[in-house]
């Protein structure tokens, strides 16, 4: 029984995945490098390229490519077992087969679960409530600020909306950015301050869209409750229509615009 | 007039329209085009009153020549009037789908000069932005009552999806409120569009480039309350749309008055918000209409949703065994909905299931537990008798029966429907409760066509 860790990145679990095989290690606890505490005895495990995609064809081939997406999206989760929960759904998997997401009875069978229905389940979110602005320089910038480290998984889908648009994704979260150049993109890390200054009708654009906005509202209805179900705050301070002054100011949250709880 | 101002009237005139779905249809990114449509549907922002923002949904135009008692924008009210130039409304939805404040388009309006006119205004908007603006992203438009043949076949060349409003329920109701518009003038164009979507169909399993039309279907709208149709009648005339012109969705708004000579008050909400459980009932868990009512009740019970209604009238169906009750039968149990028959039938294939792993796995068992049995146990003895009130849902239930009931009953009962343990379907947009349940007041404000 001991502590395992890693780099933190997808390949090292991979490879974590590869050790505790090969070496017949049974880890208390699997944590990116940067968790670890003084008070920890825990062995680190290198990166290893090769072990890592031997692990995910394993997965992919022996268990199932759906498996395999499963246990790349749940990882992105930041929650502190998703690594030991995801190995002993792996290692059931080898054990099942392609059934391991149906073995709801076993505790941590549901946890991944819930883990890969988090992460995705933001990604989907942002697919909406992502705000591009144009920039001067043509190329529209996004900000967000997931929970989850899903940059990848929504750079994917505007790869495909966005495909001959210039875009940057920053996620101020995790201190990275997707550069899409019209072809493909790059993630970069630690990306720096991105120049946003703004296209001519760029402050137009987004007036008409709040008053498109304000105007849906059916005021007798009102229900912050629901608003706030689904669309939850963290949200909403890098969303247009809840940032964007308005020409005539109403009372702060009269129109469903909080930012603060 | 600038665009601002007219954003603001034709917005307002249109959000009463509550088809807000951008599903249906999943049109991969093409060479060119900026933008693609999934089939999921995706929800880019919610409104103070909760329902979800997808479509940049406008009138072309409010200037009606129809005098719709039921409607806003009637010629004989004075309200503001505004019409969009073709190349605005396009510059709208490029600008608005490029920064990601919408899934795409959905375009109405009110009848200007005459029918083929509006339509023609319309179409020359949908191609602008399909063949100019190159716009790959999800359009849904209205096809005006009475409108050539030729011209609603180009618009539904042009767009996702296409629907005609059937308005109200009975011909009678028609021509008492809607004296221009009349059953042929709406169902003729559903026909067609029907026969449409089908030969496309066929023409593309024969050719894959052969042009797609409507691919994300018809749907319509109908309004509940201004006329004295049952809810009986109002349901197996959706059933009827549904078999006979294969529409995707029947869209239900309570009706709001907003003119005088009119019924002074609205439905209650919650009618709506049965029509659209039972509408639910038909097109994904196998019902016919006929199994929701009897000749006792014309109308949904405003007390249970109507899948514990017909359970209850229909004892003889239960307990139903959760270990081996097929799939659509798990779909008959008041609170079990798709995703908790899904998760049912996976987990027993791999091991046999009790009351508390249903409950780990968040199959809700509130309803569903007085009508399974798990390996021939039941959850806990209860009197038939006694479950119907245990069933009841809606507010005013609680608050008056709080008192009498015993602890912990009274307290369980909630606005909640049918579909409580479905959350996740139901955020998926094709359903009603991001428009629909939720929605009520005065959607026929700016019905439109
Ligand atoms: S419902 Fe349509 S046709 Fe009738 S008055 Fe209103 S806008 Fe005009």
């Amino acid at each position: 029984m001991t502590a395992l860790v890693f780099d933190g990145s997808f390949d090292g679990f991979l490879s974590v995945v590869h050790a505790c095989y090969y070496e017949k290690l049974d880890p208390i606890s699997i944590q990116p490098a940067e968790i670890l505490t003084l008070m920890d005895e825990a062995r680190y495990i290198e990166t290893h390229q090769a072990n890592a995609a031997q692990v995910y064809a394993a997965i992919k081939n022996k268990i199932s490519p759906e498996v395999a997406y499963t246990v790349y999206v749940a990882s992105l989760s930041p929650e502190e077992d998703r690594y030991t929960a995801l190995l002993a759904y792996i290692r059931l998997g080898f054990k099942v087969g392609h059934m391991v997401g149906s073995h709801l009875q076993v505790e941590y069978v549901r946890r991944v679960r819930d883990l890969h229905r988090q992460a995705a389940g933001e990604a989907h979110l942002l697919f909406g409530f992502s705000r591009f602005v144009e920039t001067a320089s043509g190329v529209f910038y996004c900000q967000i600020t997931p929970r989850n480290n899903v940059l990848p998984l929504v750079a994917d889908h505007f790869t495909r909306r966005f495909m001959n648009q210039q875009w940057i994704i920053h996620d101020k979260a995790h201190n990275q950015a997707a550069v899409y150049d019209g072809k493909s993109y790059v993630i970069a890390q630690n990306p720096g301050d991105a120049d946003v200054t703004l296209a001519a009708h760029e402050e137009e654009t987004q007036d008409l869209w709040v008053a498109f906005w304000d105007a849906l509202s059916i005021e007798s209805r009102k229900n912050w409750k629901l608003q706030r179900q689904l669309l939850p705050i963290y949200f909403r301070k890098n969303m247009t229509e809840f940032t964007r002054q308005r020409p005539i100011k109403k009372p702060p949250g009269d129109i469903g615009r909080f930012i603060e709880g | 007039m600038d665009v601002m101002e007219k954003l603001t009237i034709l917005a307002d005139a249109a959000k009463y329209d509550v088809a807000c779905t951008s599903s249906g249809n999943n049109r991969g990114p093409q060479e060119g085009m900026l933008g693609h449509a999934v089939s999921c549907g995706i929800c880019h922002s919610f409104t103070a009153d909760g329902r979800c923002v997808s479509l940049l949904k406008l009138l072309q135009s409010n200037m009606c020549i129809y005098d719709c008692q039921y409607c806003h924008n009637r010629r004989s009210n004075d309200v503001q009037r505004a019409t969009f130039t073709p190349h605005e409304v396009a510059e709208l939805t490029m600008r608005f789908y490029q920064r990601n404040y919408i899934e795409g388009l959905f375009l109405s309006s009110a009848v200007v000069k005459n029918a083929d006119y509006t339509m023609e205004m319309i179409i020359e908007t949908l191609r602008l932005v399909r063949e100019e603006y190159r716009f790959g992203g999800y359009i849904h438009v209205k096809a005006i009552p009475g409108a050539d043949k030729a011209l609603i076949h180009r618009a539904g060349l042009l767009a996702d999806r296409i629907s005609v409003n059937i308005e109200l329920p009975s011909q009678a109701s028609l021509a008492k409120l809607a004296p221009e518009k009349t059953k042929e003038t709406i169902l003729t164009p559903m026909k067609y569009l029907k026969d449409g979507i089908i030969q496309s169909k066929n023409e593309l399993t024969l050719y894959r480039h052969a042009p797609k039309f409507a691919p994300a279907g018809q749907s319509t709208q109908m309004i509940v309350g201004a006329s004295p149709e049952s809810d009986s009648k109002i349901v197996t005339l959706a059933e009827g749309l549904y078999n006979k012109y294969k529409l995707k969705r029947v869209f239900y708004s309570a009706y709001i008055p907003v003119n005088p000579n009119m019924p002074m008050a609205s439905p209650p909400l919650t009618r709506e918000h049965r029509l659209y459980q039972a509408d639910w009932l038909l097109r994904v868990y196998g019902f016919s209409a006929g199994e929701l009512f009897s000749d006792a009740d014309e109308n949904l019970s405003l007390d249970v949703d109507p899948k514990c209604h017909w359970a209850l009238k229909n004892p003889q169906f239960f307990p139903v065994e959760i270990m081996t009750a097929d799939f659509k039968t798990l779909l008959r149990v008041p609170g079990i909905g798709r995703i908790s028959a899904e998760k049912i039938v996976a987990a027993r294939r791999v091991g046999k299931l009790d009351f508390n792993d249903l409950k780990k796995m968040r199959v809700v068992l509130k309803r569903a537990k007085y009508f399974l049995t798990c390996s021939g146990k039941v959850f806990e003895k209860y009197h038939q008798s006694t479950i119907a009130a245990r069933l009841k849902d809606g507010t005013d239930f609680q608050q008056l029966n709080l008192l009498e009931q015993p602890p912990g009953i009274g307290m369980e009962t909630q606005t909640a429907s049918m579909f409580v343990g479905d959350k996740a379907t139901f955020s998926s947009h094709d359903t009603a409760s991001s428009t629909g349940l939720i929605l009520p007041v005065s959607h026929q404000k700016g019905a439109a066509i």
